[in-house]
């Protein structure tokens, strides 16, 4: 199936996640999709199975103009995607996962015979072995990707979307994936490979297209390609200052001092130091075991070895309240999941974590309690009627700003920010680099786990880079630029 | 205008209150009366004894349905302690021992071992009702100081002693909620747990007293009841758990817990008493009168759910 897209706009709130994208994809071929988190690739590749719509912008098949609503419209036409996330029904069986929703019946009634045959022969014809009666959820990663791939090949599909379908395989899982997507390509099944792996790509792609803040860079040949040429192109750039000046210097003052920690399957052997004044970035990529890795140091996931070390002290019992009582701050990555209480007033939740400090046996000083909310609210400039109103009732930015406030309003000595500014627009991300850095200045100690790669970049002193669970790179000072920190990210992932 | 709407489905309940209230004045004679008040008032006493804790469990994303086994085995428990000691002081601690008993399990069960919160109270409702039918053995047990009645049905400025104490508990609980440390920390873990974990809430802990509450005030209806009607067995009536959980719907509190109040509540439970008086003086059949109670508590519940997908 030949598939041209041309000129394909999508825009999410106030990002524009594709600007006037056009590419041709050529009937079976392997297409991949590369760039940076936030490019633009997953978007297309939604889009282009029916995930999401389109906002602007025509999608040819084979010549013709089609225009279709939803994934179930798309799978009509012979496309499926597989999502970074699965989407099997993990308690039933193999077999009926691959069938579900077209089951063979007799009357109301499932023929489980010819379900059966045509599982045989799906098998057959895949190449993919795998027994029909296990339940999903009993199998590995790599296996339930082939349920997901078996099941696309059942509905008839000629055209799969696979999105980061190497991101959470193991390597000799990755590489019996590579082999089965060529064979499906042997078979004249069109492959369109989202990935930021860049050896996998290099390797399977008979095209590659590179994104970049939502543009298309270029359409070219693995063969004309090379992992530092992608990466150029990937990173490119930008435009648009909204650092500023890293002024200071951090003093010698070790404020956390983390040895050997270890949390099996999350991270290994971890050791660091931060000091006081001092903006630490953590980067890699998604799943690289940076979130996991800070989780554990505030104390909300457990640690199997190693120890922390905080102002000099080894911590040996970690709670969150513990870990805010001695003045350590997190910030969550998932603003809605993590961060607020919805319904809650700003004041509420801006003051939940330092409650102790505003009460006598219990009971809230609402005196203290506003003049200190109302300190942090002008502090992190959040615009809103009132500290009255429901947090809920804010913008993205603003809240953001709250958590911010909540944050701070404890006086912390570490501040912990997982991907700090998710989901807000230039201008509250802009406030917010200024608030971390008038932080760091006054001495307070700062660690960023950001998959921005200009956040990383423009922000902090100091950047660790984390890769499969170990950190395998830090980089100072002037060493940290978007090459070197995507070279450490993604290298060394070779099947 | 917008104003207007916003205070029409925020204190909706206060609203359909005042109304049924007018309503019933002018078109029934003998509803507005110093007695027909007084009684409806009187009656509401243990329900509104346990709404006031059990709308905090509900309040904090918990869900007590034990409440209504707590209520029969504690006057059980409570009658054999004052058979044995004459004491109505023992009597009535015995009672609220049981609550707080029974509500520190469910509270262990469900924080610690992260089992839903119905399902929970569900089963160790049936463990109590156990308990209470071979504590008494089958039979009925019966208070054997009578004077001690009036230690319940005294009046104190012509309202029961009773009433009076389900005042005192809903005033506490409205403290609890509105003016305190732990109050909030039942709203944040009500209205999203995650976030109440990373800042530093105990939510083990905040969930276990909530429990505690919750049966030390149906241990305490319970063992005040018993001693009104002299008696109590295994086999008495425990709906008075749907009345209250009826009137903290119908007051307003999300049962997905994150936002309610008690005064919700309260106006819940007179929301209904009323609307069941009214039907009784035009002489209504009961079985009408209960289908009519569980279109209210549709109506309120699905009044909740338009306002929640409104918000999102």
């Amino acid at each position: 199936m030949k598939i041209e897209v041309k000129e394909i706009s999508k825009r999410f709130g106030a990002t524009l996640a594709l600007d006037a994208v056009s590419l041709t994809i050529e009937s079976g071929e392997i297409h991949t999709l590369v760039g940076e988190n936030g490019a633009g690739k997953s978007t297309l590749g939604k889009i282009i199975s029916g995930v999401y719509q389109k906002d602007a912008g025509t999608i040819q098949i084979n010549g013709q103009v089609s225009e279709y609503q939803s994934a179930y419209e798309a799978l009509r036409r012979g496309i499926t995607i597989i999502a970074q996330e699965l989407s099997l029904v993990p308690a039933r069986s193999v077999i009926e996962n691959v069938f579900l929703g077209i089951e063979d019946s007799t009357g109301p009634f499932v023929a489980r015979k010819r379900l059966r045959e045509r599982f045989v022969k799906l098998v057959e014809s895949s190449g993919i072995d795998i027994s029909p009666d296990i339940s999903v959820g009993a199998l590995r990663n790599g296996d339930q990707q082939k349920v997901e791939i078996l099941r696309a090949l059942a509905r008839d599909s000629t055209t799969i979307v696979m999105d980061e379908p190497t991101a959470r395989l193991s390597a000799h899982e990755t590489t019996t994936l590579k082999m089965l997507i060529k064979d499906l390509k042997s078979k004249g099944h069109t492959i369109i490979f989202v990935s930021h792996f860049l050896n996998d790509v290099l390797e399977i792609s008979d095209k590659i297209s590179i994104m970049r803040d939502g543009r298309l860079v270029r359409t070219s040949l693995p063969s004309a390609e090379s992992h530092s040429s992608l990466v150029e192109a990937m990173t490119g750039t930008r435009f648009g200052q909204i650092f500023t000046e890293k002024k200071i210097n951090p003093s010698s003052n070790v404020v956390l001092k983390v040895d050997k920690l270890t949390s099996i399957n999350q991270f290994k052997n971890i050791s660091f130091e931060i000091k006081s004044g001092e903006i630490l970035g953590f980067a890699g990529l998604v799943g690289s075991g940076r979130t996991e890795l800070i989780r554990s140091i505030f104390g909300v996931d457990k640690v199997d070895s190693g120890s922390v070390e905080y102002l000099g002290k080894t911590i040996t019992r970690f709670s969150p309240s513990k870990s805010i009582m001695k003045g350590i701050s997190f910030l969550p990555e998932s603003r809605k999941d993590q961060g607020t209480i919805p319904l809650r007033s700003l004041a509420e939740n801006i003051s939940l974590p330092h409650l102790k400090s505003l009460s006598n046996f219990g009971w809230i000083k609402k005196a203290s309690e506003r003049k200190l909310v109302n300190k942090f609210f002008t502090l992190c400039g959040i615009k809103a009627a009132s500290i009255k109103v429901p947090i809920a009732s804010l913008s993205g930015g603003n809240q953001q700003k709250a958590l911010f406030a909540r944050s701070l309003a404890g006086s912390p000595k570490l501040f912990i920010a997982d991907e700090p500014t998710r989901g807000v627009d230039v201008g509250s991300k802009r406030a917010i680099y200024e608030l971390l850095s008038a932080q760091a200045a006054a001495g307070m100690a700062v660690l960023v786990v950001s998959s921005e790669l200009d956040e990383i970049v423009g922000l902090t002193h100091r950047v660790l880079v984390m890769r499969e669970g170990e950190i395998v790179k830090e980089l100072t000072g002037s060493e940290i630029n978007e090459n070197t920190v995507l070279e450490a990210a993604f290298s060394g992932h070779i099947a | 205008m917008n104003a207007l709407r916003k205070s029409l489905t925020k204190l909706a309940v206060l609203w359909a209150l005042v109304i049924v209230f007018v309503g019933l004045t002018v078109t029934t004679e003998n509803f507005f009366s110093i007695m027909n008040l007084r009684n409806i008032l009187d009656q509401q006493a243990f329900i509104l004894m346990i709404a006031g804790f059990a709308t905090i469990v509900i309040i904090s994303g918990g869900f007590d349905v034990s409440l209504g086994a707590i209520y029969i085995l504690s006057p059980i428990v409570a009658l054999k302690v004052e058979n044995a000691t004459g004491s109505i002081l023992y009597m009535i601690l015995a009672g609220s021992a049981v609550g707080i008993a029974a509500g520190l399990m469910n509270g262990v069960i469900i924080a610690y071992g992260k089992i839903n919160s119905f399902i929970t109270t569900l089963a160790t409702s049936f463990i109590l009702f156990g308990l209470a039918y071979i504590l008494s053995d089958g039979s009925i047990l019966t208070l054997s100081n009578i004077e001690a009645r009036s230690f319940v049905t005294n009046r104190i400025l012509g309202i029961t002693s009773a009433t009076w104490m389900a005042f005192i508990i809903l005033i506490v609980s409205w403290i609890l909620l509105e003016r305190t440390r732990y109050g909030r920390s039942i709203f944040a873990i009500g209205g999203n747990i995650e976030a109440a974990r990373l800042s530093g809430i105990r939510v083990a802990r905040i969930q276990i007293i909530a429990f505690i509450l919750g049966g030390f005030g149906a241990g305490l209806a319970g063992a005040l009841n018993s001693i009104r009607t002299t008696s109590a067995q295994a086999s008495d009536d425990f709906s008075v758990i749907f009345a209250v959980i009826a009137a903290i719907v119908v007051g307003g509190t999300s049962i997905a817990g994150g936002s309610g109040a008690i005064w919700r509540s309260v106006a819940g439970v007179f929301f209904i008493a009323i609307l069941v008086n009214g039907f009784n003086l035009n002489g209504i059949d009961p079985v009408f009168q209960r289908i009519i109670q569980g279109l209210v508590i549709l109506l309120a519940v699905g009044a909740d759910s338009i306002r929640s997908s409104r918000r999102t």
